[in-house]
């Protein structure tokens, strides 16, 4: 049998097995429900990590594409109009929102792209050349930012899952690997005690019929001698009379069983 | 993990990144500069001369600091400059998302990202 | 009689530039380029004629590097023949270099408006427009002193002259500073090339003169373009069309009127080579759409920004034809620029892995 640290510091009676059991129950029953959980979660990690996987590398081509357009815009502006686009920036014009969506109750969030209307920093730039070109170039980087902030989303989503699945499967070993046995360690801790004193018990009450059988047997005994006697004095009948009643108050005296 | 309601302010993009990535995400529309007198930024245009410390602050302020922000974008290259910084970040919000340059192709070996799918998926 | 005299001060000018030309990367330069599968393969075609720039370069250099080293190239050949030139052909490659110069102090008024630190942003002037007060410009601390004390003493001050006040700079976009200061620039240069006497009549008045011309519409039929659609008031439009021009006046006077891309059509009905490219950017793109470069639509068709490239490359290749002028100066820059541009496309489309748009460089030789 396990040591004393493996079980719950109960006292080992009929009550508190029963709370045993009915928590032992209680935790198989969580542990499914976890464990299926966790499953679901899984599944869906799964996914977006494939997703991940994709869109990561579909990035790199959308910002491929998004490069060049810039190129062509150096190109026909014919020189580099970072450092004015960064001194123009104002306002942003490209924002996101989150919403959150329910996985096996967990909440997800989720990105969404939105462009608000009418502030355009850059409206001017380009006015002599190229123009156009940065009208492009804008709508080029738009479409991959939206695409980076889908994966941002997954990305997102991918962290909290993942954070989510391990304090789950943590849950789902520590009830399987530590609350189970521990409760099952319980119940044969209490059942034990339980069965030796019921041992005891039974060890008693045999010592106690034997004891009873044996006194029983002397009394047979006596009994018996003194039937023999009285047989015997029954030849003479006065001397019957006389002792009678008295000897059979002394054979009723007799010593009393004690429990 | 990051508190649910936090996510709520957060609808800006924030770039670190070589003048290139940066004049393109601007020109996308993500620019913000917040009113005066602070003038906060939400980008960062790094170059061979800007001192890892710097870029560091920044994704510190843009990580943490700023509430506003909901996803970081950073260029691989300069990511590997604060890699560890990187690697270590597990927060959910803001979420950090490295991106390709124009002069360094994508490289999913380093994501910080993939290379927890990949761990995770036992490779 | 210009015949006679030009040789004295400026036959060796000629020579030299006239060398230069020949040195510019031909059309089988460009296809043994675009078939480079890299950067390093790219730089390898580019030995010949940009070796010793191109050898301080790391392997695989970045397309921006690639960039400012031909740049480079330009500059250091375009500094030499400068430091040769003498009377009027020097003041007349100063012309040349005023329109980076334009491009320089817009980039310095930005960054003053924003009181950035002006050192850092010399570092990204063209070195082409480089004058000589330009590191005192870093003294300026805001737009009224860099108005009154810096611009003044540089050579763009007749352009802001009149036009533009301290609180223009403030106040306006620096889109409209600088296309203003564009239009007074080509305008002073029209000017220039004839009314000087050691020009005006020559074979340099004939060819500049297309070539500006060219340049004046250009801009024009942009700024037209490119205005649709922006907080740019038509009035404003109008002030910054330069009063020169195959366009000028009836051209001009109908482009301020324009609403959209039919309507710019029709205003340069009047000159056949505009009236083909509108046709043929028209038939691509349709109206809103004018230019195909980046439609992903493939290489065929030409966005209206390529073929005035091409025009101009033209127009500059044909001015070699000429002799005793100083207008080769001027395209030979212009054929380099758009080399430049050109190889910057190439390195830009192998590195970004996309090369079936790598046939939209311009070639004329």
């Amino acid at each position: 049998m396990s040591g004393a640290a493996d079980r719950e510091a109960v006292f080992p009676t009929r009550q508190s097995l029963g709370i045993m059991k009915a928590k032992l129950k209680g935790a198989e029953t969580g542990h499914n429900l976890l464990k299926r959980k966790s499953e679901a979660l899984t599944k869906r990690f799964r996914e977006i990590t494939h997703r991940i996987d994709e869109a990561k590398r579909k990035m790199g081509r959308v910002m491929q594409i998004a490069s060049l357009s810039l190129a062509e815009v150096t190109y026909a502006v014919g020189g580099n109009i970072g450092y004015q686009i960064q001194e123009s920036a104002k306002s942003a014009r490209f924002r996101i929102r989150a919403k959150q969506e329910n996985v096996s109750g967990v909440l997800l969030p989720a990105f969404e792209a939105y462009q608000t209307e009418g502030n355009n920093d850059f409206a001017m730039t380009g006015l002599g050349k190229g123009g156009q070109q940065v009208q492009r170039c804008r709508e080029t980087y738009a479409r991959a930012v939206e695409a980076l902030v889908e994966l941002a989303s997954l990305q997102t989503a991918f962290v909290i899952l993942d954070e989510v699945i391990k304090v789950v499967n943590r849950r789902v070993n520590a009830i399987e690997h530590v609350i189970i046995p521990r409760t099952e360690n319980t119940i044969k801790y209490i059942n034990s005690e339980l069965d030796e004193l019921d041992r005891e018990e039974f060890y008693r009450l045999k010592k106690v019929a034997n004891k009873k059988q044996r006194d029983t047997a002397a009394a047979d005994v006596e009994a018996k001698k003194r039937k023999e006697l009285l047989e015997k004095e029954n030849e003479t009948p006065d001397a019957d009379h006389a002792t009678g009643p008295t000897d059979l108050l002394a054979a009723e005296d007799d010593q009393d069983v004690i429990f | 993990m990051a508190s649910q309601a936090d996510f709520r302010d957060r609808q800006f993009l924030a770039v670190i990144g070589d003048e290139d990535s940066v004049t393109g995400l601007l020109l996308a529309g993500i620019g913000h500069v917040t009113a005066p007198p602070d003038n906060q930024k939400n980008f960062l245009v790094v170059d061979a001369k800007t001192d890892n410390s710097a870029i560091e602050a920044a994704f510190e302020n843009f990580t943490t600091e700023r509430k506003d922000i909901g996803i970081v974008l950073i260029n691989q290259h300069v990511a590997d400059r604060i890699r560890n910084r990187i690697d270590t970040y597990t927060q959910a919000f803001p979420t950090v998302l490295e991106i390709p340059s124009k002069d360094h192709p994508y490289d999913p070996e380093k994501d910080s990202v993939l290379r927890r799918v990949r761990r995770l998926f036992g490779e | 009689m210009e015949g006679l005299l030009f040789n004295v001060n400026n036959g060796y000018i000629e020579g030299i530039v006239r060398g230069y030309r020949n040195g510019l990367l031909t059309g089988t330069n460009y296809t043994n380029m675009t078939q480079c599968e890299t950067i390093d393969d790219l730089k390898l075609q580019l030995g010949p004629a940009y070796g010793d720039f191109l050898s301080t370069l790391p392997p695989n250099p970045s397309t921006s590097s690639l960039a400012s080293k031909t740049t480079d190239k330009l500059v250091s050949e375009f500094r030499y023949v400068r430091a040769n030139a003498v009377g009027s052909l020097a003041k007349f490659m100063d012309y040349v270099t005023y329109g980076y110069m334009i491009d320089n102090v817009a980039l310095l008024i930005t960054g003053t408006l924003h009181e950035r630190d002006t050192r850092e942003l010399l570092d990204r002037c063209h070195p082409l427009g480089w004058f000589e007060t330009m590191p005192v410009l870093c003294v300026a601390t805001n737009i009224e002193e860099l108005y009154n004390s810096v611009l003044i003493e540089t050579p763009l001050a007749p352009y802001f002259k009149g036009s533009l006040s301290h609180q223009d700079l403030d106040e306006l976009n620096i889109e409209i500073v600088r296309n203003t200061l564009y239009k007074n620039y080509l305008e002073d240069f029209y000017e220039f090339v004839n009314s000087h006497p050691d020009m005006a009549g020559t074979p340099t008045a004939e060819v500049m003169s297309e070539l500006l011309e060219f340049e004046a519409d250009r801009r024009a039929i942009n700024i037209t373009l490119n205005s649709f659609g922006t907080e740019l008031s038509k009035a404003d439009r109008k002030k910054l069309y330069p009063s020169f021009g195959l366009l000028y006046p009836e051209g001009t006077l109908m482009l301020s009127r324009a609403d959209d891309f039919e309507g710019v059509r029709l205003a340069v009905e009047g000159v056949s080579d505009y009236k083909s490219f509108f046709e043929a950017a028209g038939l691509g793109g349709g109206p809103g759409g004018p230019g195909n470069m980046a439609g992903g639509s493939g290489s065929e068709s030409r966005s209206l920004e390529d073929m005035f490239y091409q025009k101009e490359m033209e127009i500059a290749k044909s001015a070699f034809t000429r002799q005793f002028t100083f207008a080769i100066v001027y395209a030979w820059v212009k054929l380099r620029e758009q080399e430049i541009r050109n190889i910057t496309w190439i390195a830009e489309c192998i590195a970004q892995n996309q090369k079936e748009r790598i046939g939209n460089y311009i070639s004329v030789f």
